[in-house]
């Protein structure tokens, strides 16, 4: 499967986050171009190149940026850098390796949707992160990338760095927005869409950083290019996140479409020794587990992963081996997503707390084997009904650990 | 016409502007939509899930609250899916809600209990412990928090920003662990508390004043006005009639004055109401004892020294409680027919009467003012200036005076003392709905008045508008009369007098 | 007497102008006050509203939200330590019973470390992992734990 790297090709270059390197490579080559474009050709551009966001969703991101009214005078592009979902460190890597490819990406991201000032929130975990993306910001001011009247023409393109304080919510596009809002990081009622009425009240455009780092390679190469990796309908690269006992587990960049197994057993090298596969959650803890069966001939796009039953999500391929107990599984799960709740919509509220306390009723000694349809029911009724998808995210995983592990689950409350 | 919307509700056409929500269109419809988070004075936060409609050509359940209703859209509220929602949506509020209605005072008026008596009655799925969170808090002078009953909804908090402006609630930590309340052990202390009771769709807040006194369904709720400022709240004044005991004020939606709300001071203008408080017969003072006698006795008195002293010697005391109808009929009979030329205002000697809170309250604590000087002019034929006159009354040195007096007593706090500037009058005539505060040495007669929720007739409020008083309950006290009846009562005994005399 | 140092004063008073409102200012607020202060006390809740505006009940709100604020005195050292999917799956659990002995092993009240579970860290390829207060340690295990806690001191 030809492809080129587009995200990673810093990897291996010594002293890749300095903007000399990414200079000496080509950096801010593609903002300049990208400045003398109208926002209508980057618009068309980044939507003929079938870019989907990397964030989870797989919206169409040229779309997303032709939502925001043309008469809006004040406009906002965010950098959802939160990377919360369990299993996911991609947008990690990035900033490790090339934080100036993300504030290039934001640049002419800007530029297109109109946007004169831009925020980075990034999750207050990643300490070292923050640290190069600020240095990274400040080299970026020094040299004129950011400031007023870039590469001599008047866009204006402020870039600052917002840091959250702990709440897995916040990667949901509205509720880091009210969490930049200085709020509590709720989601926000849509509609309105954040493109109409998002920071502020005013258009909003949110991005996930793997999404934005993509646009300068874009830019520069093309929108046929960028079509001619992934498939028709997942165009392009994508960061996969392998975790869990494999041999080399780490971010690996591969074309859409790219075979999971490959993946599992090639690039990361396959189950520890002494390790057999029990099952793959292929798209961050949100995303239902698929059996071995389910994975033979699978590949990584948006399409056929939902075709499947689960979801491409962030790309966090979690690998789960045969000794791991699916009860602890989906405590833990559902214990996350009981701590992350935000609290707002009753059924998430409600329902991730039920759920846990269900799964508590095991370790306690008093669940019955009826619970396990007890709790594929209130995952049932948790999904579709709340403001945001962190209920559905909670059902997803509960509902396909109840159904394809059900008799061990049951084993497991009888104590056998 | 493009400005309206048509769509169609459960097989039925609804019409209504362009850019409401199926949810407003849904209470002109009279179609019901459960819900528990939203609230029509409040912004949507579409927080509860429980308005769930069914779109067609929707992919899920959408909420009524947010939903905006457009051309053709085709809703419908009583699909399976959407009674399923419901059932769960309701069982999601029931897992740490403690179900302790057999003490909760919301208990009859619950959003919860009549859901689940709508859509529910099934035993819960839930035998897990449930979430334990402080209850019986002391929030303020009126109010008492159960975060336990809270189901989250977040009314008070809108309230407390959009409305009072004064942000005092938040819901702090997150998920179920979420708890209502003010910052620290802070208290609200302002003039809307009772506001937090009524939005609260369950029993988290209860009012301090109507705790544990009374079961709701025991209650008949009449409209009436609020008496406590020249605001004119529409209020319901809720009571039991078998035992003529008045138990609390609420507010009616009314969107011309108060929209959804009232004050608390309002809320304590039905107290006098009660038995206890009240003139219960007409008295006189006879030899200089206090006695008891009929209503006709008292007022044949009056008559005779009116006609004793000469109407020109008479002086009539007015305070801005009564009616328009009960002003009328008062000058029509004393000044029209007998010809009572001396007037006067009673009212607080100081006020700051064109003081407003920014939401209701009035500095002007009189109902009717606007009413009673445009009765005034009448009588008078000028324009007079508002304030009290008492002091000018007694410095005429009238031998007769009838008194109006304030009904409201919280709102008087004057009425004592200004009595006793009476004193030398040779017959003074209270007209009075309150018994406290009435024994001042000098008063001839005391004749009990309906208080505002038990007669007809309007006030004008601050800017004229006129709010419709019902007779909402019977008085409290069989004897007593409104203005309009004790002038009807006593022209009646003028006619056999002057009958009897020309026999 | 003033709530915040003079120093500390200074970033807060420029955090408030730096965004859009001074509400958004709030969270690196937060974070400014927990690394001058160790932990936010009430009266720094209360000083925000007091001599810069804030509303305290907004301010209390988000730092009761946000999992990483600390509002209760704290140990030197803490460690948060992922219990999340991947590093269960790596044996987090049985480390973090290693880092108990470890704590245990100090005279009571004398244990410079705390240890909280906390979600996913975002380093899942090299679970277990752990912070300690801003340092990440990955593939934590119990042979190499004691190490890198005795590093502390």
């Amino acid at each position: 499967m030809e492809f080129t790297k587009i995200l990673t090709r810093f990897e291996n270059i010594p002293n890749s986050r300095a903007l000399a390197t990414y200079e000496k490579h080509g950096g801010y080559e593609a903002a300049k171009k990208a400045l003398t474009q109208t926002r209508e050709e980057i618009i068309t551009l980044v939507k003929d190149s079938g870019l989907r966001g990397r964030g989870g969703a797989g919206f169409p991101t040229g779309l997303k940026w032709s939502f925001v009214p043309k008469t809006a005078d004040t406009v906002y592009l965010l950098c959802n850098n939160d990377e919360g979902e369990p299993g996911t460190f991609k947008d990690r890597y990035i900033l490790e390796l090339s934080p100036h490819m993300l504030i290039e990406g934001m640049i002419i991201a800007a530029h297109a949707i109109g946007a004169k000032k831009a925020y980075i929130y990034t999750r207050c975990e990643f300490y070292d992160e923050i640290r190069w993306m600020n240095e990274a910001i400040a080299e970026a001011y020094q040299a004129g990338y950011l400031g007023k009247n870039l590469f001599g023409t008047n866009v204006q393109v402020d870039l600052d760095h917002y840091i959250g304080a702990g709440a897995y919510i916040c990667g949901e596009e509205t509720g880091l927005i009210s969490s930049l809002e200085g709020k509590k990081g709720q989601p926000k009622l849509k509609p309105p869409f954040p493109a109409i009425s998002g920071y502020l009240g005013k258009p909003t455009i949110v991005n996930n950083t793997e999404t934005l780092a993509a646009v300068p390679w874009i830019i520069t190469h093309g929108a046929a290019a960028h079509r001619a990796m992934g498939t028709e309908k997942s165009p392009g690269t994508k960061l996969f996140c392998v975790s869990g006992p494999v041999k080399k587990p780490g971010v690996f960049e591969r074309p859409l479409g790219y075979p999971l197994k490959k993946l599992i057993f090639e690039d990361a090298g396959g189950m520890l020794d002494g390790k057999q596969l029990k099952a793959v959650i292929p798209g961050g803890a949100s995303a239902p587990v698929l059996l071995p069966a389910e994975i033979e001939t699978l590949t990584l796009d948006y399409e056929a992963i939902a075709a499947a039953g689960s979801m491409l999500g962030s790309g966090a391929v979690m690998v789960i081996p045969h000794d791991q107990p699916m009860m602890e599984l989906l405590r833990i799960l559902v214990n996350f997503f009981h701590h992350e709740s935000c609290g707002q919509c009753t059924p998430c509220r409600e329902g991730t707390g039920w759920l846990a306390s269900v799964v508590q009723g095991v370790e306690e000694k008093t669940a019955t084997p009826e619970d396990v349809e007890k709790l594929y029911q209130i995952a049932v009724h948790m999904e579709g009904r709340t403001i945001c998808a962190l209920s559905d995210a909670a059902a997803m995983p509960t509902k396909a650990i109840t159904r394809k592990f059900a008799d061990e689950l049951k084993r497991s409350i009888r104590g056998i | 016409m493009a400005d309206t919307v048509t769509f169609t509700l459960n097989d039925k056409n609804v019409t209504v502007p362009k850019g409401w929500t199926v949810m407003q269109a849904a209470k002109q419809a009279q179609v019901d939509i459960p819900h528990f988070c939203w609230h029509p004075g409040l912004s949507v936060a579409g927080v509860c899930r429980f308005c769930m409609v069914h779109v067609q050509g929707a992919r899920k359940l959408e909420i009524a609250c947010n939903l905006q209703a457009t051309e053709g859209m085709i809703v419908r509220t009583d699909t399976p899916e959407v009674k399923e929602a419901h059932k769960w949506g309701l069982e999601f509020h029931l897992i740490n809600h403690p179900l302790d209605c057999p003490v909760c005072d919301q208990a009859g008026e619950c959003g919860l209990q009549d859901f689940y008596m709508q859509v529910g009655k099934y035993k819960s799925q839930m035998t897990r412990p449930k979430v334990l969170k402080p209850k019986a808090v002391d929030l303020g002078p009126r109010l008492i928090l159960d975060t336990e009953r809270c189901i989250l909804c977040s009314r008070c908090v809108r309230f407390e920003e959009e409305v009072t402006k004064t942000g005092a609630l938040g819901i702090f930590d997150r998920g179920d662990r979420a708890i209502i309340g003010t910052y620290g052990e802070e208290k609200i202390e302002h003039n809307y508390q009772e506001n937090l009771v009524d939005v609260c769709p369950v029993g988290a807040f209860t009012s301090k004043k109507f705790r544990f006194k009374q079961r709701v369904w025991f209650l008949q709720e009449k409209s009436s006005i609020c008496p406590g400022c020249s605001t004119g709240c529409k209020i319901k004044v809720h009571a039991r009639t078998d035992r003529r005991t008045y138990y609390r004020v609420k507010p009616e939606i009314d969107e011309t004055v108060n929209g959804f709300w009232m004050c608390d001071k309002g809320r304590d203008t039905i107290a006098h109401l009660n038995r206890e408080h009240r003139l219960p017969q007409s008295q006189m003072r006879i030899d200089g004892k206090k006695q008891t006698v009929p209503t006709a006795q008292a007022l044949e008195s009056l008559r005779r020294a009116i006609e004793t002293a000469g109407a020109e010697e008479t002086a009539l005391l007015v305070s801005a409680h009564y009616t328009v109808e009960e002003y009328e009929a008062f000058f029509h009979y004393f000044c029209d027919q007998l010809g009572v030329t001396k007037v006067y205002q009673w009212r607080a000697e100081t006020e700051d009467r064109d003081s407003f809170d920014g939401i209701l309250l009035r500095g002007d604590e009189n109902p009717n003012t606007a009413g009673l000087r445009a009765a005034m002019r009448r009588v008078k034929g000028r324009t007079v200036p508002i304030k009290n006159e008492i002091a000018t009354c007694v410095s005429k040195k009238p031998k007769v005076v009838v008194a109006l007096c304030p009904e409201v007593p919280f709102t008087s706090p004057w009425f004592q003392e200004d009595l006793k500037q009476l004193a030398g009058i040779s017959h003074v005539s209270l007209w009075t709905c309150r018994y406290e505060a009435t024994e001042v040495a000098g008063i001839t007669s005391w004749i009990p008045m309906k208080g505002f929720a038990e007669k007809t007739g309007h006030f004008l409020n601050y800017e004229g508008a006129k709010r419709e008083l019902q007779e909402a309950f019977p008085s409290a006290t069989a004897e007593a009369l409104s203005v309009v009846e004790a002038v009807q009562q006593m022209a009646a005994i003028a006619t056999i007098t002057t009958e009897t005399a020309t026999l | 007497m003033e709530t915040f140092a003079r120093d500390l004063r200074e970033k807060i008073q420029s955090e408030l102008t730096r965004y859009e409102t001074p509400r958004s200012a709030i969270l690196p607020i937060l974070h400014l006050i927990q690394d001058h202060c160790e932990w936010i006390q009430p009266m720094h809740v209360e000083g925000l509203e007091r001599e810069f505006g804030l509303s305290r009940v907004h301010v209390q709100e988000v730092a009761t939200f946000y999992s990483m604020y600390r509002l209760e005195p704290c140990k030197p050292f803490r460690i948060l330590f992922c219990d999340n999917l991947v590093c269960a799956m790596m044996g987090a659990e049985g480390v973090m019973d290693k880092i108990r002995s470890h704590m245990a092993s100090f005279p009571t009240d004398k244990c410079p470390f705390s240890l909280q579970g906390v979600p996913c860290l975002g380093v899942c390829d090299g679970a277990p992992a752990m912070l300690v207060n801003k340092e990440r340690h990955l593939r934590v295990n119990r042979d190499n734990v004691d190490a890198i806690l005795a590093s502390y001191k």
